[in-house]
């Protein structure tokens, strides 16, 4: 019977033009009976025909029957995979639908700028240091060589709990409360809240944040000072950025420097600026070289040591580096305030 | 301080324009704060410091003009019409009292008419922003504002058995002002006084009954000294500060006195009248010349440059400092006497560099020579705890740390608040001993401008009296009320509820190490009763957390539950947490049991939870509960209660028959303590 050897290259050709045709997992299913199924499949029937050809043929039929049978099994399998894979059963969604953002808790703008600047004296090797709010006369002011009826104290305008007892009105007592303890070199900084007496306006409040930065060793000089200020408000503003250096006076350190910033929003070019009035500079830093009377009253040796000192504003600053024009803003605690330090 | 550009030029021939010169002053540190054209004027508003009087004064602003354009002062002549009589012929001054005050002067003018001033005085008033008055009074503030030393004018006709006397007020004597008010004077204050009684407050304020009036013929001028502190404290008593008080507080130039007079007297002849011989002079005890050494290597190491030695005195020099080389580089530098606030050599040396110029000083960075111990661990956990709570959700706020008396009952508890003497607002009066007052004004706030959930948390310091003593401590407050997380189109959201809050106290204690840690029903005035928690570390109390009882809430007029909870930070940083530890990831697996029961609805998970702790069983390696329900499926009066038991052996894998006797132990144990019943097919082997 030669006709076996064409039926099988047939049923290879038919077999090939219904897989092509199987769309669903059912016409599968149907083409995998019609072939193998194990008593009518056409690949089942052809064995059966195998038997009676002649010996002589057999091998040459079987081998290429098997190869049919082969095919079949392994174009099916395939199939089969193909479509109980998760990537033909997936519904088809709109990817364009928003996405599930989680409720993540905002920083308060303060504390994150706080962070802000600690981390560029950590940074340059300073150490954070805390204090009491509530201090006695003699850290914040008398310590600090402001004499006790000195009119310099009126530019503190001071909260008072007792004759001695006053709510700080500066981060400075922290200074002399850490070199009360500790010898030079001394390179620290002092972030934390400070309270005036002043009625609550757009740029006065009756408590802020400030930070207080102290370095004393020997040999430290007003060019050291002018140095590490500037790097730090190159870093937290931009590296061309125009700092002045003004004299000034505070009673705790001499000589006394202010430290001025260009308005960034006008150039110093609008007469009516909200920022600058003007003027084209902003203060934004109060420094100088710690007063001997200072040394003094902490044990340490003037003509041995010498040290700077300076003070910043967080708020103030905070309000220029963000434009926020009420500094109110910062302790309304609005969400819609808040909220958008999230992503900053 | 109100600088006339004009004025400036009766002392010193400014040429250079304005911007210039505002540069200048700016560089010297005399900040133009603000600055108007005014005709042919220009009046600069500069910032003047505490220790600075002589800046309070045209002269003293162009001294440093001088110095700075490196121009020189012009001289100054004060002519005065002379009468035959001597100042002393016609009065006498007897100081009573010199440590209040060292020095007095005064000269008489006499026949002169009150009328208005000329015109050149009267437009130097109004350039400091005042009204002109008469001439008597136009040249005493002329005088002041010219020189900084205020002057003072009496009438002589009023003056008592014509003898001035400085003494002390007594106790109950009274001076009334020229605005007919009565200021009460005691024994520490310093007066003017004729034979019978004061006439003026010294270095204050001038008496109504011994003023300048309209037939006032003979004046007697007053330039004194008087002592700063006492000026100021009895500036500060009586609640009077005048352009007088402002200048004697920050201390005059004691050598100027009789310069102003006879400049008053000048003035006044000048307009009519005459002026006796001699300014009568009482200066007991006069000053010594102060004098500063000045080293040349002080210098360069304080300012961090080298300075040309001889740049020195050429800076000092046009300031009116006496510079004299002693040695090589050191200098011995007399101060003039208005100079107040030169006392040291780092005073000189802030001249220098002011004059040297800030800007031409070059930055440096410091050297470090040792190490800083690193940032502190308190600092690492509160950043830590800040991290979590944004994890969880809260939102940062900040509060004034000030409190209301009207919220002290509000939020009750046992602490004694610190009260502010002179506080900012009544409602501002004490030192907050709670951060949840703060926290519910916030959540107020927040919901009257339309937010439907507001979860925050605030760390900072409460403040109370401990024994006598002044205390601050650290705390951590949080509230959570509302709807958790976005709203999303895909599905259901949760709500604020205990369990929230709950476990954000958990997830804080944990990832700080402070374990073991327990609660515990306990009522707190703050929460609704039965409704609140305390918070147990080691044996103390370290917060509180429930609901918000009805008052708070409806105080702030909300509607909606508010859950808060306020930890004690000072009590847990005091404490040591568990030291973190590695431990070995487990090799064997585990072996899990849930067994669920009926047990009675009042039960208390803590209880279960300690107890079955207390078992101690083999290979238990955690428990949990699992699910916890009531309903229709379960009897009245009974509550479902599934726990998943854990349990593993360290070494080996374990047999299911070896979990099977801790199984039972629990079942026998639940029963017997807690009348726990095994539901129907209530036990599932995983």
């Amino acid at each position: 019977m030669g006709g076996l050897k064409e039926k099988i290259e047939e049923y290879w050709h038919a077999f090939d033009e219904d897989v092509a045709g199987v769309k669903d997992e059912k016409s599968l299913q149907e083409i995998r009976n019609l072939y193998l199924s194990r008593k009518r499949g056409y690949i089942t029937l052809l064995f059966e025909e195998l038997k009676s050809l002649k010996p002589e043929d057999r091998p040459r039929a079987g081998k290429r029957l098997n190869e049919l049978k082969a095919h079949v099994q392994k174009r099916i399998q395939k199939l089969a995979a193909e479509m109980a894979s998760p990537e033909k059963t997936r519904k088809k969604v709109d990817l364009t639908l928003p996405g599930r953002e989680r409720y993540w808790g905002s920083p308060h703008p303060i504390i994150l700028f706080k962070e802000e600047i600690e981390n560029i004296f950590l940074g340059m090797g300073f150490s954070i240091q805390e204090g009491p709010e509530i201090e006695t006369d003699y850290y914040n002011f008398e310590a600090l060589n402001f004499p006790p009826h000195h009119p310099a104290r009126d530019d503190w305008d001071t909260l008072y709990v007792k004759d001695d007892l006053l709510l700080r009105t500066h981060t400075s007592p922290v200074q002399i409360r850490i070199m009360e303890k500790r010898k030079p070199p001394i390179r620290i900084i002092i972030p934390g809240i400070v309270f005036r007496k002043e009625t609550p306006d757009p740029t006065h409040l009756p408590m802020f944040y400030q930070v207080e930065g102290l370095v004393v060793d020997r040999g430290i000089t007003f060019a050291h000072l002018k140095g590490t200020l500037e790097y730090f408000l190159k870093t937290l503003f931009f590296e061309r950025i125009n700092i002045r250096f003004r004299p000034s006076f505070f009673p705790f350190t001499e000589p006394s420097a202010e430290v001025d910033i260009e308005c960034t929003v006008c150039g110093g070019k609008n007469e009516k600026c909200r920022v600058c009035g003007g003027g084209g500079w902003i203060e934004i830093l109060g420094a100088g070289m710690v007063d001997p009377q200072v040394f003094k009253n902490v044990n340490i040796d003037p003509e041995r040591y010498s040290g700077f000192a300076f003070g910043l504003g967080i708020d103030r600053t905070a309000m220029f580096a963000y434009q926020i024009p009420d500094m109110r803003y910062f302790y309304e605690n609005d969400l819609r305030f808040i909220r958008q330090f999230a992503r900053k | 301080m109100k600088i006339s550009l004009d004025w400036i030029k009766d002392y010193v021939d400014v040429q250079v324009p304005l911007p210039e010169l505002m540069e200048k002053l700016n560089m010297i540190g005399m900040l133009v704060e603000d600055w108007e054209e005014k005709q042919e004027d220009v009046i600069l508003d500069i910032e003047t410091y505490a220790n600075r009087p002589d800046t309070l004064g045209h002269l003293g602003v162009a001294r440093e003009i001088a110095a700075a354009l490196g121009l020189n002062l012009k001289k100054q002549e004060w002519p005065v019409a002379e009468s035959d009589k001597r100042t002393s012929d016609l009065v006498s001054i007897q100081i009573k009292d010199r440590d209040l005050c060292p020095r007095y002067c005064g000269i008489m003018v006499r026949g002169i008419k009150v009328s208005p001033s000329p015109r050149w005085l009267q437009s130097r008033i109004e350039a400091m922003g005042l009204k002109p008055v008469n001439n008597v009074v136009d040249v005493t503030n002329y005088v002041l504002f010219s020189t900084s030393q205020p002057i003072h004018a009496f009438d002589y006709d009023k003056i008592g058995g014509k003898k001035i006397i400085i003494r002390r007020a007594q106790r109950g004597e009274m001076l009334k002002s020229l605005e007919e008010q009565d200021i009460s004077l005691s024994e520490e204050m310093l007066v003017i006084a004729d034979e019978e009684k004061p006439m003026a407050l010294a270095g204050i304020i001038g008496g109504g009954a011994s003023a300048v009036s309209e037939d006032t013929r003979d004046v007697f001028i007053e330039s004194a000294y008087f002592n700063p502190v006492s000026v100021r404290k009895t500036s500060k008593k009586t609640g009077v500060s005048t352009e007088a008080s402002y200048r004697f507080e920050r201390e005059a130039d004691i050598s100027f006195p009789p310069q102003a007079a006879i400049m008053a007297a000048s003035l006044l002849t000048q307009i009519g009248g005459k002026a006796t011989q001699q300014v009568l002079d009482v200066y007991p005890r006069p000053k010594k010349d102060k004098t500063v050494i000045l080293r040349s290597h002080r210098v360069s190491e304080l300012l961090g440059l080298e300075i040309e030695k001889s740049f020195i005195p050429k800076i000092l020099h046009p300031l009116g400092f006496g510079v004299r080389e002693q040695n090589k580089g050191i200098w011995q530098v007399k101060i003039p006497t208005y100079r107040v606030d030169i006392e040291r050599e780092a005073d000189l040396i802030e001249e220098i560099a002011r004059f040297y110029g800030y800007d031409k000083i070059p930055p440096q960075i410091p050297p470090l020579r040792k190490l800083e111990p690193t940032f502190s661990r308190l600092k690492n956990k509160k950043n830590k705890l800040r991290q979590l709570l944004f994890h969880q959700g809260f939102d940062e706020f900040i509060n004034f740390s000030f409190f209301d008396p009207q919220k002290k009952t509000l939020f009750e508890n046992s602490l004694e608040p610190i009260e502010i003497r002179n506080p900012v607002s009544s409602k501002a009066s004490l030192m907050r001993t709670t951060l949840l007052a703060g926290l519910m004004e916030n959540v107020a706030w927040n919901k009257n401008r339309g937010a439907e959930s507001v979860h925050a948390f605030e760390m900072g310091n409460i403040y109370f009296w401990d024994q006598g003593r002044h205390k601050e401590q650290v705390f951590l407050a949080m509230v959570s009320t509302g709807y958790l997380g976005y709203h999303h189109w895909q599905g259901k959201r949760e709500e604020a509820d205990f369990f929230h809050l709950k476990g954000t106290c958990e997830l804080l204690m944990f990832h700080l190490r402070y374990v073991p840690f327990s609660f515990q029903e306990k009522d707190h005035p703050y929460f609704q009763p039965g409704y609140s928690l305390a918070l147990l570390f080691k044996g103390e109390t370290a917060g509180h957390i429930g609901l918000l009882n009805r008052d708070i809430v409806e105080f702030y007029s909300l509607k909606d539950d508010v859950w808060a909870a306020e930890l004690d930070l000072a009590i847990l940083f005091g404490k040591q947490p568990q030291s973190f530890q590695y431990i070995p990831v487990a090799k064997y697996p585990s072996i899990t049991r849930d067994i669920s029961f009926l047990a009675d609805r009042d039960i208390c998970y803590q209880d279960i939870y300690d107890e079955v702790e207390k078992l101690s069983l083999p290979f238990l390696e955690k428990f949990e509960l699992y699910d916890l329900f009531s309903g229709s499926s379960v009897p009245k009066g009974k509550v479902s209660l599934s726990l998943r038991f854990i349990f593993r052996h360290p070494e080996r894998t374990l047999r299911t028959e070896e979990v099977d006797k801790p199984q039972e132990k629990i079942i026998k144990f639940l029963g017997d303590k807690f009348n726990f019943q095994l539901r129907e097919g209530g036990k599932i082997d995983n």
